[in-house]
């Protein structure tokens, strides 16, 4: 019997501590999304009215397509030197280079020693006044800053298949290395990479700091947009924080279902692993580097 | 050295906007804003300048208390989350991803609507009424907000690895609970602890787009002082801003070393 009391005391302690916990995360989003669909909402529980007047203007505003615009190029232009540069370097070093992963794995947590604002002062000082634009310089930090999720990302998808011995069967089996690429590389990194350029578009997407620092008010992207629209008119703003809500949620609930893809992958070979009594070493969750930037 | 070129573009890009620049801001520190001459009149003016030191004491009592705060939070949000079904645990892991990209601006507004000079919460509890979203005890419940997920996303993975059977043989040979937590869990978990809670101070101390966005240049954090000496403004002084940013990596630097230190002291 006071077992019975006592389990349901702790039940009832979990249940009244998540509901702390979910009224503190909702509340802000709940708040956002009623003041972005009313004229005026003050004294009441709920808004006075209900419209869809802010979504509209949005759309009617050329300034905030124009900067909706520049976040997908910006997006769109690191995350293809990413995909260029960052990540076939990344499967190279993994898979020739040992030595240089190890440095990596240490290195992989130092952006959190250099924080964006001590990035963004080294590059003002370096390039300000230098003849290259610094919308070059915005790239090349966002694609350094990239480097955590990229380099774990890949890393992991690599492990995970065990890419170093299958490409070395191939080889052995004669194999050309075209066909190597072709038909072992690029289908087996292919998730990962996808889960990795979620990640990436996101971040930039959503990216303030480095833009606004490195080239301000010159270059409105959607936070800078979202900051001044701030100052003047609090419903529309908060029309523009529940459609980048909206965004944001589409990428997770897309890195949802590839990260399961990515698991249903992993598990015949875990399988394998435990059958061979040996326990596939953890390694770093793609969950775990998601959007701390 | 064959093996090495495929990785020459990244190694270029790398030491271009990282390495040089680092070496540049470093040098940097040590000349004069007016007359570029070597000095180290920037860093003596930083430690007498109370301006500035209460920057570095504002932004290290922010980043201490959110990112206790926010462990405390994510250790409570985990033990609640292993009680419930596996699927569920799953959900609520990828939910609090979302809640982290959330920070910054879109976080600020959403909490200056609620909790505001005129927020609707003020509005209808009166206790509210005379609460200060604008105050540090306002600036901390709004980090918390982005320290706690950032903590599950570290935390609760290794969070998982406790075993139920290490709890449950510790109360078959009469132990109560806390003491098995105490005892079996939280010395399985401190090497864990310890790194996210680096991570998370690291997060508070280098926060500039919340702090920036609920109360623009009038609160005196390091983030924002550094960024107001060297982004365009007419007043710009790109050398003190640079010393400011060399004390604070190696603030952030030393922190790092010295829980991690720790950690593989312990491990011997």
């Amino acid at each position: 019997m006071e077992r019975n009391g006592k389990k349901q005391v702790k039940k009832a302690a979990i249940a009244i501590i998540l509901a702390c916990f979910s009224l503190y995360y909702l509340l802000p989003l709940i708040g956002t999304v009623l003041y972005a669909s009313s004229t005026k909402w003050s004294k009441s529980l709920l808004p006075d009215d209900f419209t869809f007047k802010w979504f509209q203007q949005l759309f009617n505003d050329p300034t905030f397509l124009a900067a909706v615009g520049r976040s997908f190029l910006l997006s769109v232009l690191v995350l293809l030197t990413i995909l260029g540069i960052m990540v076939p370097s990344i499967i190279w070093i993994n898979l020739f280079l040992p030595r240089v992963s190890q440095i990596m794995e240490k290195l992989v947590l130092l952006p959190y020693a250099i924080p964006g604002v001590i990035l963004v002062t080294a590059l003002l000082r370096t390039y300000s006044k230098t003849s290259i634009p610094m919308f070059f310089v915005l790239i090349g930090a966002l694609f350094i800053s990239a480097l955590p999720i990229v380099f774990l990302g890949i890393t992991n998808q690599m492990r995970l298949i065990n890419m170093k011995e299958l490409l070395e069967a191939a080889s052995t089996l004669g194999a050309p290395t075209p066909m190597i690429i072709l038909r072992v590389l690029f289908p087996t990194i292919r998730t990962g990479t996808i889960l990795v350029s979620l990640m990436i578009f996101s971040s930039v997407f959503g990216e303030y700091l480095l833009t606004n620092l490195l080239i301000g008010g010159r270059f409105e992207t959607v936070r800078i947009y979202m900051l001044r629209r701030m100052n003047e008119n609090g419903h529309l703003s908060s029309a523009v924080i529940v459609l980048y809500f909206l965004f944001i949620l589409i990428i997770a609930l897309l890195t949802f279902v590839m990260t399961n893809r990515q698991k249903k992958q992993v598990v015949p070979i875990k399988q394998r692993y435990n059958r061979q009594s040996r326990t596939l070493e953890k390694g770093v969750v793609v969950d775990n580097v998601l959007e701390h930037s | 050295m064959k093996k090495h070129l495929p990785v020459l573009p990244l190694g270029v890009l790398f030491v271009s906007f990282l390495f040089i620049p680092l070496s540049l801001m470093l040098i940097g520190s040590f000349r004069s804003d007016l007359t570029n001459q070597w000095t180290f009149t920037n860093y003596t003016e930083i430690f007498k300048n109370a301006y500035y030191n209460q920057a570095f004491v504002n932004s290290l009592l922010i980043a201490l208390a959110s990112s206790i705060l926010g462990l405390i939070g994510t250790f409570l949000l985990c033990l609640c989350l292993l009680s419930l079904s596996t699927h569920i645990q799953e959900k609520v892991a990828s939910i609090s991803n979302l809640a982290a990209n959330f920070a910054g601006i879109p976080l600020a507004f959403s909490f200056i609507i609620l909790l505001g000079n005129v927020g609707v919460l003020k509005l209808m509890i009166p206790i509210l009424a005379s609460f200060n979203l604008y105050s540090w005890v306002g600036l901390t419940i709004v980090y918390v907000y982005f320290q706690i997920p950032l903590g599950i996303l570290f935390l609760y993975p290794s969070i998982k690895e406790v075993k139920k059977e290490w709890l449950e043989s510790v109360s078959l040979l009469g132990g109560s609970s806390w003491y098995a937590w105490r005892k079996v869990a939280f010395p399985f978990l401190k090497p864990s602890i310890a790194s996210t809670f680096v991570i998370l101070f690291a997060n508070g101390m280098g926060t500039y787009e919340t702090a920036y966005a609920l109360t623009g240049n009038n609160i005196n954090l390091l983030t924002v002082r550094i960024a107001a000496l060297v982004s365009g403004d007419v007043f710009a002084k790109p050398n003190l801003g640079s010393a400011l940013a060399v004390l604070f990596g190696l603030i952030l630097i030393l922190t790092m070393i010295s829980v991690q230190w720790k950690g593989m002291v312990k491990n011997k």
